[in-house]
């Protein structure tokens, strides 16, 4: 046996442990290594690939974050290994191994484990390459497909880089090693464990903590935004870990006093040995909690903001095409028959079709009473008809109105005023013609119906009787007509929207009376949206891969013990089926209560985002945490029934 | 009346080689209620094995094995590790408390299992850990404790139930000779005044002075039994007469203890 063999050996005999930090590693560098090789694409360095600067902006940003996580992933894993393994390494002491030998082995170790992750990685990262330059080729609208091509200069860096972190990370270990005594070492593993202590000024401080961070996320608005955010950031944090550190241990310890519930069958052992491992996994637990609600609350946010765009440029833009003429029978932007016959041709239906007059009005409120010479603001707008506003609202799915005689309504274009609303008071003043005339401000509604172009930004409802009597005091000339065309599965007809607006014409002022950008930016939209969510995939998925193989791969270092225990419960005649209910009770805890907490730190950021947004988030977010609970059962389900697995059999 | 009654029981075990040990061979052993039984013999001599079949984690290859009545290699293995649960009490060399758990939870975990309510539970330690002198341990945590009183606590838990009878196996094999003494004559109390049954396999003739009768077994097979009389130190001479024909290898025991 030579030295070398003994370091392989080492490997081999602790692969259970080393598998899941194993494919974590490789699956960070197959990460970095597929941004990379887009990166140093000579495509995309000769901007050959159009829209491509944007993404490797994006990319490397994301390479950033793929090394330092690594940094700290593989450091932690070191230190995981160095605690299993210190027996081991006592032994080899205490049989003449010199510490320069014993620092030699682990960083052997480290650097074959290195070199397979590095090969592995950089493999199944150029086997998959072609297809991730595919999705990305297809994402950017690129006409020819992105070559197939290994950059040498993405597989140096990536090897190189990757090779220096796991070497100077095991040095460190190998440091820390070689200044321990041997007793130390021997001892370590058959240290008695202390009885789990908790302060309960901690714990409270870790409730108050958190609630306070919550509380502050809950109010936060578009104002104390900057001022919230890092003290949230901060509460939070400190909160979850004396949370996994103390209040879970404290709250153990408060089941365990009741005694009629903790001396019920399974109960004891389930309960008092999830205080240890609480407590031994708090850190842990801590850090996937985090990871956790970063990866939900980032793919939640990111999601939130695509959907919500959507919902926004429908809202802001309520029709596909819309286009208004200055007097009643001029067709000075376009002729509607020819924006129907364009869409017919294309063989396309229209969805539904409105023509809306609108009178000019200039809008103001009422001197206040008292005659104070307040600041008056002069809105210019239209006044419709309450049947022509109900008309396109039954269209856009809002509310029908009634407005009674001597009353108007208001109708501002955007959601995001209903907090500040032009007019506040209970009348409002509307000349048309030279002629002033009040009404009672029944209602103030947020939202267009109609594109919110030149005045028809701000609509002014009345009764149809009263409208009649506003129209007849305006000649046709001045009278203003919107037109709007909603074509069915509008997301598709970019095709045609271009058509029209070549029609269009261009002259004068017409240029500005036509809004027919919905669609394009809708297709802008995805498009982003799509590429971000596809380079962000890869590090969600890194981030979710990695605080899963910790969870597991701590499982699977305190196996032992574990298996020593259920053998001594299987001789004084525990069944498999009382086994498994607490293996699965235990095990489950693990996965999901830092899942829980990840979960409540995210609807909180989802409470905020909807602050801040003017708009619901929860549909969305719960979206995003259905597929990560959904993911993380799957992870859960694998390790459970590898480790009842090993249970069952060390049982017997 | 028997409690517990093997007949003509085997053991072998087969290697991949096609090459057979016989581990057991026509082992015959009646134990009746309230007997203190050890079982005897030199480093592979079937000691283990035979304690493995008597717990029922291990089946024998023939011959049958009556336990209170019930043969255990017929239940299915759920009804076994109730049987085990119900019918037997372990105690072992290294202890096999849980250090997760105080010392009274460790002896209670029996009950517990069971689902016995709470004021029953803490009713039925009191006697038991007088008896044992494990009453001001109760609330200690397994590393607090002393290698004999942990003993004496595995003890607890392996009689609070009331089972059949009691398996121990080279229970003061981890133990220094003081502690071992304090374990054996608790041992012996629990089968004088509670009339505990109990057989232990050991290879301590100092441990195996406390029992009423020795049975030895050399190779796989009875060599032979002999009964204690009144004086202990007597019987512990008539052990070691016994040993010394029996032969084999019990280099590692520690001589100086009686």
């Amino acid at each position: 046996m030579t030295f070398r063999s003994l370091a392989l050996s080492g490997i081999k005999g602790n692969w259970r442990a080393y598998n899941a930090f194993f494919l974590s590693s490789v699956f960070s560098v197959f990460v970095f290594y597929v941004y990379g090789s887009f990166i140093y694409h000579p495509d995309v360095i000769n901007g050959h690939i159009k829209a491509a600067a944007g993404v490797r902006k994006g990319m490397e940003a994301c390479q950033y974050i793929v090394v330092i996580f690594s940094f700290f992933f593989v450091l932690y894993a070191n230190s995981a290994f160095l605690k299993t393994r210190k027996k081991e390494f006592g032994l080899f002491t205490l049989f003449g191994m010199t510490r320069g030998q014993l620092k030699r082995m682990i960083i052997m170790e480290s650097a074959v484990i290195a070199v397979l992750a590095i090969a592995v990685g950089i493999g199944v990262g150029i086997l998959f390459s072609k297809l991730f330059f595919m999705a990305l080729a297809l994402l950017l609208n690129v006409d020819n497909p992105i070559r197939f091509i290994v950059p040498l200069k993405a597989v140096l860096i990536t090897s190189i880089g990757y090779f220096t972190l796991f070497l100077f990370l095991s040095a460190l270990t190998s440091i820390r090693v070689g200044r321990s005594e041997i007793v130390d070492l021997l001892k370590e593993a058959s240290k008695p464990k202390k009885i789990p202590a908790s302060s309960p000024w901690l714990s409270l401080l870790a409730v108050i903590s958190l609630a306070s961070g919550y509380a502050l996320a809950w109010n936060m608005n578009m104002y104390n935004f900057l001022i919230f955010a890092l003290p949230i950031l901060g509460l939070v944090t400190l909160g979850s870990y004396f949370l996994f550190t103390q209040s879970s241990i404290g709250l153990l310890r408060l089941v365990q006093k009741n005694k009629p519930f903790y001396f019920k069958r399974t109960h004891l052992i389930t309960f008092s040995q999830m205080a240890f491992k609480v407590k031994d996994n708090a850190r842990i637990l801590f850090m996937v909690s985090l990871l956790s609600a970063i990866v939900l609350t980032a793919s939640g946010t990111f999601y939130v903001f695509q959907q919500s765009g959507k919902a926004q440029l429908t809202s802001h833009f309520p029709q596909t095409i819309g286009f208004y003429e200055k007097g009643l029978d001029q067709h000075e932007v376009i002729d509607p028959a020819k924006v129907r016959s364009i869409i017919e041709a294309d063989n396309r239906k229209l969805a539904y079709e409105l023509r809306t007059v609108g009178i000019p009005a200039e809008l103001t409120e009422p001197a206040p009473e008292g005659g104070g010479a307040g600041s008056q603001v002069n809105l210019q707008a239209v006044i419709i008809s309450a049947s022509d506003y109900n008309r396109a609202a039954s269209e856009k799915g809002y509310d029908s109105l009634s407005v009674n005689e001597g009353s108007a309504a208001m109708i501002y274009p955007y959601e995001e005023m209903r907090n500040n609303p032009v007019f506040k008071g209970e009348a409002i003043k509307a000349k048309v013609g030279g002629q002033w005339a009040s009404y009672r401000l029944d209602e103030s509604r947020f939202g267009a119906v109609m594109s919110p172009e030149g005045p028809f930004t701000y609509l002014l409802v009345v009764g149809d009787k009263r409208f009649a009597e506003v129209q007849r005091a305006v000649p046709k000339s001045s009278q203003h007509v919107m037109y709007g065309f909603e074509i069915a599965d509008w997301e598709t007809a970019l095709p045609t929207v271009k058509k029209i607006e070549k029609e269009i014409s261009l002259s004068g002022e017409a240029e500005n009376q036509a809004n027919t950008f919905r669609v394009e930016q809708y297709v802008n939209l995805q498009q982003t949206s799509a590429l971000t969510l596809f380079i962000g995939l890869f590090v969600s998925l890194l981030f979710f891969i990695a605080s899963g193989s910790m969870l597991y791969f701590k499982l699977f270092t305190e196996m032992k013990d574990d298996e020593a225990q259920f053998r001594s419960l299987t001789r004084i005649g525990m069944t498999a089926g009382e086994i498994r209910r607490i293996v699965a009770s235990q095990v489950g805890m693990i996965f999901y209560v830092p899942l829980g907490l990840g979960i409540l730190h995210t609807f909180f950021a989802m409470k905020s985002l909807s602050n801040l947004l003017n708009a619901s988030t929860w549909v969305y977010a719960s979206v995003v945490v259905g597929i990560y609970i959904v993911m993380q059962t799957i992870y859960f389900i694998v390790a459970y029934t590898a480790y009842m697995k090993r249970m069952l059999k060390a049982a017997v | 009346m028997n409690v517990l009654k093997t007949e003509a029981l085997c053991k072998t075990y087969s290697s991949k080689g096609n090459v057979t040990y016989k581990a057991l061979e026509d082992i015959h052993l009646e134990v009746e209620a309230g007997e203190f039984v050890g079982i005897m013999g030199p480093s592979g001599s079937g000691k283990t094995t035979l304690l493995n079949l008597l717990a029922t984690i291990d089946k024998p290859t023939s011959g049958r094995i009556e336990i209170n009545g019930t043969e255990p290699s017929r239940l299915k293995e759920k009804q076994l590790a109730l049987f085990r649960r119900r019918q037997l009490g372990f105690v072992f060399q290294d202890f096999n408390l849980l250090d997760t758990l105080s010392i009274k939870e460790n002896i209670v975990l029996p009950l517990v299992l069971e689902g016995v309510p709470v004021k029953r539970i803490e009713e039925s330690l009191l006697p038991y850990a007088e008896l044992l002198g494990i009453t001001p341990i109760l609330d200690k945590r397994t590393y607090e404790v002393s290698g004999g009183q942990k003993q004496r606590a595995a003890i607890a838990r392996a009689i609070i139930h009331k089972p059949s009878i009691l398996l121990a196996d080279e229970l003061t094999g981890n133990l220094d000779s003081k502690a071992a003494k304090d374990v054996m004559e608790s041992l012996k109390k629990l089968n004088e005044t509670m009339g505990a049954t109990i057989a232990m396999v050991t290879h301590d003739p100092f441990a195996a002075s406390y029992c009423k009768r020795i049975v030895f077994i050399k190779d796989g097979r009875f060599f032979s039994e002999i009964r204690r009389g009144t004086n202990r130190q007597l019987f512990f001479q008539q052990i070691l007469d016994a040993l010394s024909v029996l032969g084999g290898n019990f280099d590692d025991i520690p001589f100086s203890r009686a």
